[in-house]
């Protein structure tokens, strides 16, 4: 029996309270009250008195770890995590964004989050589906028992089906409806370049105007900037106004590098990046 | 006169307005309606809250293009290229989006310096505004009656529909709305008690309640600017902002625009395309400085000339509660509760 969403409500509260008391922490990342139960917002907690605003319910889908970059480096933060959340932690920390010592992560275990625009639930088909976080220093419930039903892969079996004309067809036809709001870059705790490539006109790397071209250029691009780093959280497609599902290709790409490297991003403190460490046997597949 | 007709027969009026011009109207797509130039008029379809992006770009496009050249060749060989405007039917505006025309009007045509592609596709087109139903409670995001918007105000449309159950009335705001309904034939003349549904629905949607604060245009302006430089109460409301365009994009009041030269080879066009006063270049100069390095510096301009500036420029809030920036803000943030606190503030 997983915790419920109340009580990990109340032990998150307790949790950042004791943190921010002790002053082990200047600020708790974590939910507070939106416009209504089933928005809300991404909140950051200073001082015990803000520790009431606190939320948690199946609705709290960011993913906090975005935030992390924002904040100067040295700041004792706590964070919020779920599982994949944890592991774009593990992954900021891989890349030297963010350090061990300055977090202090408060691990959610958590099953049934929904989609606040679908009430849909989020499992494997969207994000990488593991209940609990991969990485934690206070666990706030009990970790949940099971292994999810779907791989994270399962949903690609449409995608990898189709001849390339036909899979070409398909995301044409998906990125043209991309309006170009970049919600999904924004969204993403990978996606902390300042500036992204495709905000650059020196050189300029592809048009601003929301049409095949610049989009594919965008799309393409930042799924590649992502190829090893995406954690499978969900979170660019959560954010997309008009519903791309951007996860399918983050998926194949994290598949074709784990099957090529043996690693999943994000999945342990100890490893590099895949695409920035070299091992003499490491696959060639990637030059074939 | 009132005129009538069934929700079953809706592609009837659909074809018929579509011999009038280009008929523009709420379709069904992925994530949700949207306003689409219609070539089957089965794919009209009223049943829809609200559309997902705003009408905007029927009048403003996402992208317009005013010149092509060739790089390399004369300036005397580049060509301007002509909009292609045509007799359009907009079909289906909700009354918040209607009047949201009407403030746009302000910036493309009302300063003096009239913006022609606005001004001609605004002329060659036929609004038929569509009320909420008042029956049905607001979408949580909502909040245009703290704006003065009616849930069925017949203002600013040249033609007015209100649903009755299976029936569809349509009733003539202005001339042009008056000629275009006497031309369709599939329509027949709706009874007595079908105007008084009409009045009475229109009288209830003025004080149907969505979300609703008490906003005045002068105090709030006012209020705004002395909160300017409290960078607490911003960074506090911004905290979780994204620095996205999802709200702008989506917003049927945003109207700011990049222009960019974009060519494909030698072929270039010179175009304006719209842009966020959310993305961190939008104040990019080009010495390098930029004056609204930070999240909380973009979303207090794109909240204050909204509430404050515009106020102070052209009179009316620039905003009108349609929820669609809330709705799709991906971490919830709501410009609502952002001018509730500015009151309380
Ligand atoms: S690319 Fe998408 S799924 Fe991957 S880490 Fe970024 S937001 Fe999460
Ligand atoms: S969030 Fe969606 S619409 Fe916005 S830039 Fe990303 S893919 Fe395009
Ligand atoms: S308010 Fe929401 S939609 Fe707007 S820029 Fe911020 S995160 Fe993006
Ligand atoms: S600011 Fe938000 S509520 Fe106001 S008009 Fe724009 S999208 Fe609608």
């Amino acid at each position: 029996m997983a915790t419920s969403f109340k009580q990990i409500e109340e032990n998150l509260k307790t949790e950042a309270g004791k943190l921010l008391d002790a002053g082990k922490v200047s600020m708790v990342l974590a939910y507070g009250r939106g416009y209504d139960e089933k928005h809300p917002l991404p909140y950051v907690a200073r001082s015990l008195a803000d520790v009431d605003g606190m939320v948690f319910n199946e609705y709290c889908t960011a993913n906090l770890a975005r935030y992390l970059v924002r904040y100067p480096r040295g700041t004792k933060i706590g964070i919020a995590a779920k599982a994949a959340d944890s592991r774009a932690v593990i992954q900021l920390i891989q890349e030297d964004k963010v350090k061990r010592d300055d977090l202090v992560i408060l691990g959610i275990p958590v099953y049934g989050m929904k989609n606040a625009k679908t009430d849909e639930a989020i499992d494997a088909k969207t994000t990488c589906g593991l209940y609990n976080p991969v990485i934690y220093d206070v666990l706030l419930g009990e970790e949940v028992h099971g292994q999810p039903v779907l791989s994270p892969y399962e949903v690609l079996e449409k995608v990898e089906a189709m001849g390339q004309d036909e899979r070409f067809a398909f995301w044409k036809k998906e990125l043209d409806r991309c309006i170009r709001c970049y919600a999904c870059r924004k969204a993403c705790p990978m996606c902390y370049c300042d500036p992204c490539f495709i905000d650059q006109n020196k050189p300029k790397w592809g048009e601003k105007s929301p049409e095949t071209g610049g989009n594919l250029m965008y799309h393409l691009t930042r799924f590649h900037h992502l190829a090893g780093r995406c954690i499978d959280c969900g979170e660019c497609s959560r954010a997309c106004p008009v519903d791309i599902p951007l996860y399918l290709f983050h998926k194949k790409v994290a598949k074709e590098c784990e099957e090529m490297f043996g690693q999943a991003a994000g999945m342990s403190i100890d490893e590099k990046p895949a695409l920035i460490n070299f091992r003499v046997e490491d696959s060639d597949k990637i030059l074939e | 006169m009132l005129k009538k007709t069934t929700v079953q027969k809706l592609s009837d009026l659909a074809a018929g307005l579509m011999e009038k011009g280009a008929l523009i109207a709420p379709v069904r797509e992925e994530a949700g309606h949207n306003f689409r130039e219609i070539s089957d008029p089965a794919a009209v379809d009223l049943d829809f809250y609200n559309t997902l992006l705003s009408p905007k770009s029927v009048f403003f496009p996402h992208t317009e293009d005013f010149i092509r050249y060739k790089t390399g060749a004369s300036i005397a060989e580049a060509v301007c290229v002509e909009p292609d405007i045509r007799p359009t039917v907009l079909f289906g505006v909700r009354p918040c989006d209607v009047k949201s025309f009407e403030i746009m009007d302000i910036h493309f045509t009302g300063t003096g310096k009239v913006d022609p592609y606005w001004a001609k596709r605004r002329e060659a087109a036929t609004i038929f505004g569509y009320a909420f139903d008042p029956n049905t409670p607001a979408d949580p995001a909502d909040f245009y009656s703290t704006l003065g918007i009616g849930a069925a105000d017949p203002e600013g449309s040249d033609v007015f529909m209100i649903r009755k159950d299976q029936d569809l009335l349509l009733q003539a705001v202005s001339p042009k709305g008056e000629k275009l309904l006497s031309e369709l034939p599939s329509l027949s003349d709706a009874s007595a008690d079908d105007q008084k549904y009409f009045d009475g629905t229109v009288a209830a949607g003025r004080t149907f309640k969505t979300r609703f604060t008490c906003v005045e245009a002068e105090p709030i302006a006012k209020k705004f600017e002395d909160l300017f430089h409290n960078a607490a109460f911003w960074e506090k409301v911004s905290e979780a902002c994204l620095s996205c365009g999802a709200c702008t994009f989506v917003c049927p009041t945003c109207y700011c625009f990049d222009i960019c030269d974009e060519t494909l080879f030698s072929q270039g066009t010179r175009r304006r395309v719209w842009d966020s006063c959310m993305f961190t270049d939008f104040t990019l100069e080009a010495s390098g400085h930029n004056p609204r390095t930070k999240v909380y510096q973009r979303l207090r301009q794109k909240i204050s000339h909204k509430y404050s500036y515009h106020i102070r420029k052209y009179g009316p809030i620039s905003c009108v509660g349609c929820g669609r920036c809330t709705r799709n803000c991906p971490v919830n943030i709501d410009i609502f509760s952002i001018v509730n606190e500015a009151m309380k503030a």
